[in-house]
């Protein structure tokens, strides 16, 4: 009788645990420790976002700031952020918002439209070279306050203090320029102070607490944000990790909750039974490829160009070296994009078609190239290093010229190489990802390769004119599949980010701008988690 | 007392002055820049209008002597300039990371001491015995190792495959996390010194005071003790100021491997990114700190043999 | 440890590796750049690859047989090169003295107070990647040592008398250096060169690891074990075998130093024995 009854509260006990288990795993807990990683260079730039550019910083700063726009990671589009709603005029070029009236500054001040043209001017300020000024330079007089000529931009009107109207001098999407994180909007009082850099203050979801140069930052729960319930968690941590080695050790010790993975980890983890189930990947919006200079004369045929496709093993260096942690590049636009054709078949792997292209072209024994290239490991000297041979085979000699990234950049633009190897950011914007290839975009800009083609050039512009969106996606795939044809570089690959994350950390997001460019407010960790 | 020593360490300025003078120079001679730095990581994008104001924005494109006079002005005056890359002074960059590199020199350093010195000194008293021999091979291949190997082999042994250590970083700056980067930088100035102590207790054991003291019959303790290790002191203090010193600069490759967050790294990472004025901030602070332990050293010498005077 | 035993196994093993890096091509077993193959990729050790392959799928031991070229090139033609400056520089500064000599030893101060590695970085930033390039890198940047030496024995010799001597019998300044001088410092010079070679392996490791050492795809230890640490976790071979490469040979050049150092250079203070 007593077993029994043991038994019975037994059965009861694990009952409830396994409920609890279960609910733990729905309802989001308030509270928490969020371990993140900056795995992209050793250190942080700067706190203050409309100083720096780099991937890394926006880690931090999608945690304590926010631009206009957000990336809608679930429905793949543009949202509104630190407005409720937009209204387009006619010839699109005036947009109205409505901005949220709820939003508060860590200081305690709530955010009104003279914030947000506060923000846009000091990012027009042309004695400094704030990376946002690219964006905000499409609204209407950004550029004569850029040039000293005016002190305030002309398109930016506040109707009141929660209405702001914003002229643009282009048909553009505002949205493609407005969600970068350099257009955050700012206190102009703590900016002013002088420290901004070392105590950022801010309208995200978590507010900056310190700082600790070459380690880490730490950000605590802001319990005015805007957003009702959320941020879940009580502190968000971000651990400068630039190792891939390093991130993989701390995860299986449970140090961090999640993990940019390399190549030789993502076979790892996928191999483990525990360790799998905890992937999230996503296709990202970087195009890999080798990018052809027309002036060194074999590359200024077509069919050399194509002859280069057809000899490398694509697949094989993405199966092995890179591990699958990449997808197969089938045009210049990622599989995001609206613009992607998916029935778009990629370059066959045929060395006899490749000498038989070269044959035609003139070069029956092949020919002699330089690649400039950098050490990095997905883009640069192992990729050229596994090609090597491929093309020797169909009597292409490469000789590869390693040089570092910032010597790579000058080399580019100036139009100093033959051929050079490196990752290019391909969206959210394609229309402004294809105009690399317009003919009157200069080389300094990015079009590398120098590519100009009449009919090319009138399918953009039929699609800057058009304002129908599935025309002029349209519009925009057969430009894509026309660039395909064209080849003025070697497809290689888009950019699979695979991030590994604990069990117990929920509301991740496949963000395919960039993965590590989490919305923390809906991220949330459960009981299981190490830290506090 | 002091007065020389305030004279000795003025004496370090003219080399500095020249060392700034020949690191600027060099500096400014490299390819690519900050700006066109910007994009290592693979995922900036930069536009080339922007690119412009930022080089106005820090000067790059000044002519050389007026950037030389610029920096040699400022530094005079304790300015070390502004970072490309955060915006903020170089010196604040700086200080953040000093205390890790003092503490991960320091660390180091005391295990060489530590281990080296009596390893040595055991070595000398019985030359030529089984200890001698084991010790001043492993001496010697503590001398032969790429610290950047051995470091490797430490984390792969300790850190991942025993768990018994962490990998790498700060962490909260513990012993734990500075045990495996204080060894790697370690075992090379530990070799040196056990082979320096070895060769200078030798030498003195054999020199005719010695042998004076033994035959006026003192204990053969109190020989060791007394003159033994006075004099002997005076190479091995060389030795280790002489490797101190230049820990700092070689601190550089075991920093990168540990992401420890000291001096060495930031320059590392400052020169790939372009970032000059940090640059030349940190080799600055490195140099420096070798002069003045290099002064301290010699004023040491002295006092420990006041029969040795410079020349 | 006797000087003999030093200087044979130092000899043997330095023996060794020149005999690798002069018959690679005859030892190894594939050509260490051509013979890529993917589907090769991260074998461990075994029967058909005995140091395993790497992540391009290149046999690990044919790499560095042929990597034994590259690092005994950059250790020895970089101290050949440091010694020609170190005593070109210290002979004629001890020997003229005055203003040249007052500028040779502030030049060697300054060189000795700038971390070598720091100093050789930078020139490899300047002129890029590459073997030429870390030869001119290591070769100024650690001659300073070789200078002092060769401008104290000058001036020990002076101090003796017998430049002047020489003088008075009317030998030219060339030619006393070269008979007088350079004999008597030859023993040290090739102890400091011979040290000086297991330094700029050493060097061209960590140079390699900091991402600026030599030019691929030609395969160098130094760059072998850079390439190697992103894979530690998941193709520990990978690192093992350049590192005992680096470090058998660097062992070798070591004991040959000391060994030799016995032998022509009885005066030093690392003296084995009693």
């Amino acid at each position: 009788m007593r077993t029994l009854v043991w038994s019975a509260i037994a059965a009861f006990a694990l009952l409830g645990v396994g409920m609890a288990a279960a609910q733990q795993a729905q309802t989001p807990r308030k509270g928490g420790t969020i371990r993140m990683t900056g795995p992209y260079a050793a250190s942080f730039g700067s706190l203050d976002p409309h100083v720096t550019p780099r991937a890394q910083d926006q880690i931090v700063n999608q945690a304590i700031h926010r631009p206009l726009y957000t990336w809608d990671t679930a429905n793949n589009r543009l949202a509104l952020e630190l407005a409720t709603d937009v209204k387009a005029s006619d010839d699109g070029l005036v947009y109205t918002y409505k901005l949220r009236n709820d939003v508060f500054f860590h200081n305690g001040r709530k955010m009104t439209a003279d914030d947000v043209i506060w923000s846009y001017t000091r990012i027009m300020d042309g004695t400094k070279g704030y990376p946002g000024a690219r964006y905000i330079r499409v609204i209407k007089g950004a550029t004569e306050v850029e040039k000293g000529q005016a002190k305030e931009i002309s398109g930016l009107k506040k109707i009141d203090d929660f209405t702001l109207e914003i002229t643009l001098t282009d048909r553009v999407e505002p949205g493609y320029y407005l969600f970068s994180g350099t257009t955050a909007i700012l206190p102009k009082e703590e900016v002013e102070k002088g420290n901004f850099a070392a105590h950022p203050v801010g309208l995200g979801p978590f507010k900056f607490k310190e700082h600790i140069p070459g380690s880490r930052v730490v950000a605590e729960r802001f319990d005015k944000f805007y957003k009702p319930g959320k941020p879940y968690a009580d502190k968000l941590e971000v651990l400068i990790m630039a190792e891939a080695a390093a991130r993989d050790v701390a995860f299986r010790n449970k140090e961090i909750d999640t993990s940019i993975l390399g190549p030789a980890q993502y076979v790892a983890y996928r191999a483990d039974p525990e360790l799998s189930k905890g992937l999230l990947e996503v296709a990202e919006m970087f195009t890999r490829a080798i990018q052809f200079n027309p002036s060194f004369k074999p590359f200024a045929d077509k069919r050399v160009r194509q002859a280069f496709n057809y000899a490398i093993d694509t697949d094989l260096i993405i199966k092995r070296l890179v591990k699958d942690k990449a997808y197969r590049a089938t045009s210049w636009l990622p599989p995001s994009s609206a613009a992607f054709d998916k029935t778009m078949k990629p370059y066959a792997f045929d060395q006899a078609k490749a000498k038989k292209l070269l044959a035609d072209a003139g070069y029956p024994d092949g020919f002699e190239f330089e690649l400039t290239t950098s050490q990095n490991e997905s883009w640069g000297l192992p990729i050229v290093e596994a090609i090597i041979p491929m093309l020797a085979k169909v009597g292409i000699k490469l000789k590869p010229k390693l040089v570092e990234v910032t010597v790579l950049t000058e080399i580019a633009m100036k139009g100093e190489h033959q051929a050079f190897i490196g990752s290019n950011l391909t969206g959210p914007d394609s229309l402004a990802t294809l105009r690399c290839y317009y003919s009157k975009t200069p080389r300094t800009a990015c079009n590398y390769t120098s590519f100009s083609n009449p009919q090319f050039d009138k399918l953009l512009d039929g699609a800057a004119q058009e304002s129908d969106a599935a025309k002029r996606n349209d519009l925009l795939r057969q430009a894509n599949n026309l660039l395909y044809e064209e080849a003025p570089v070697w497809f290689f690959n888009y950019n699979k980010a695979v991030l590994a994350y604990q069990p117990w950390i929920h509301g991740l997001q496949a963000n395919p701008t960039e993965i590590t460019h989490q919305y923390p407010e809906d991220v949330w960790v459960d009981t299981r988690s190490p830290a506090k | 007392m002091l007065v020389v020593l305030v004279r000795r360490l003025a004496n370090i300025v003219p080399t500095l002055a020249a060392v700034i003078a020949v690191i600027f120079l060099l500096f400014s001679v490299l390819p690519g820049s900050f700006v066109s730095a910007m994009n290592e990581d693979g995922r900036t994008t930069i536009d080339p209008a922007v690119m412009e104001r930022m080089r106005k924005e820090m000067g790059l494109d000044d002519p050389l002597p007026t950037r030389f006079a610029k920096y040699v002005a400022h530094t005079a005056m304790g300015d070390l300039g502004t970072s490309f890359r955060t915006r903020e002074p170089v010196t604040k960059l700086i200080g953040n990371r000093l205390w890790p590199s003092l503490k991960l020199v320091f660390t180091a350093m005391a295990f060489a001491i530590v281990v080296g010195v009596p390893l040595g000194f055991i070595a000398a008293l019985k030359p030529g015995s089984v200890v001698d021999t084991i010790s001043m091979v492993g001496a010697i291949s503590g001398l032969s190792l790429s610290q950047f190997w051995l470091g490797l082999m430490l984390m792969y042994l300790f850190a991942l495959k025993l768990q018994w250590l962490p990998s790498f970083g700060y962490g909260d700056g513990g012993l734990r996390y500075l045990a495996l980067p204080a060894i790697a930088l370690g075992v090379g100035p530990m070799a040196l010194l056990a082979r320096t102590t070895r060769a200078a207790v030798l030498e003195v054991l054999n020199a005719d005071f010695v042998r004076t003291a033994r035959s006026k019959g003192m204990s053969e303790r109190r020989v060791v003790e007394w003159h033994v290790l006075r004099n002997a002191l005076v190479l091995v203090v060389t030795t280790i100021g002489l490797q101190f010193g230049s820990l700092m600069g070689a601190a550089v490759v075991v920093e990168k491997l540990f992401s420890w967050p000291g001096i060495g790294s930031l320059l590392v990472d400052s020169v790939f990114q372009r970032d000059i004025p940090t640059v030349q901030g940190c080799i600055l602070l490195i140099v420096t700190f070798f002069l003045v332990i290099n002064t301290l050293v010699d004023m040491a010498y002295v006092a420990i043999d006041p029969r040795i005077r410079y020349r | 440890m006797r000087g003999g035993l030093s200087l044979w196994v130092g000899g043997t093993l330095v023996a060794v590796a020149l005999f690798v890096a002069i018959a690679a091509p005859l030892i190894a077993l594939t050509d260490p750049v051509m013979g890529a193959n993917l589907m090769n990729a991260e074998i461990p050790p075994g029967l058909e690859f005995p140091f395993g392959t790497d992540a391009q799928g290149r046999d690990i031991y044919s790499r560095i047989v042929y990597g034994a070229r590259i690092s005994l090139t950059v250790g020895i033609v970089s101290q050949v090169c440091n010694s020609l400056i170190g005593v070109t520089l210290g002979l004629t500064a001890g020997y003229w003295g005055g203003l040249w000599d007052d500028l040779v030893s502030g030049i060697t101060n300054l060189m000795l107070a700038i971390p070598s590695l720091i100093f050789a970085l930078a020139i490899m930033a300047i002129l890029g990647p590459g073997l030429v390039s870390l030869l001119i890198a290591l070769g100024l940047t650690s001659w300073s040592y070789s200078c002092r030496i060769a401008r104290a024995q000058v001036l020990s010799l002076k101090s003796q008398g017998y430049i002047q001597a020489a003088r008075i019998l009317g030998y030219g300044d060339l030619r006393i250096m070269f008979t007088q001088v350079l004999p008597n410092i030859l023993g040290p010079l090739i102890v400091i060169a011979t040290l000086g070679m297991g330094g700029a392996i050493l060097a061209e490791a960590a140079l390699s690891f900091l991402g600026l050492g030599i030019r691929p795809p030609f395969p160098s230890w130094g760059s072998m074990l850079s390439e190697a640490r992103e894979q530690i976790t998941t193709a520990p071979w990978l690192s093992v075998f350049p590192g005992l490469a680096i470090f058998v040979t660097v062992l070798g050049l070591n004991l040959l130093g000391d060994g030799l150092r016995d032998i022509l250079d009885p005066q030093s203070t690392t003296r084995r024995g009693a």
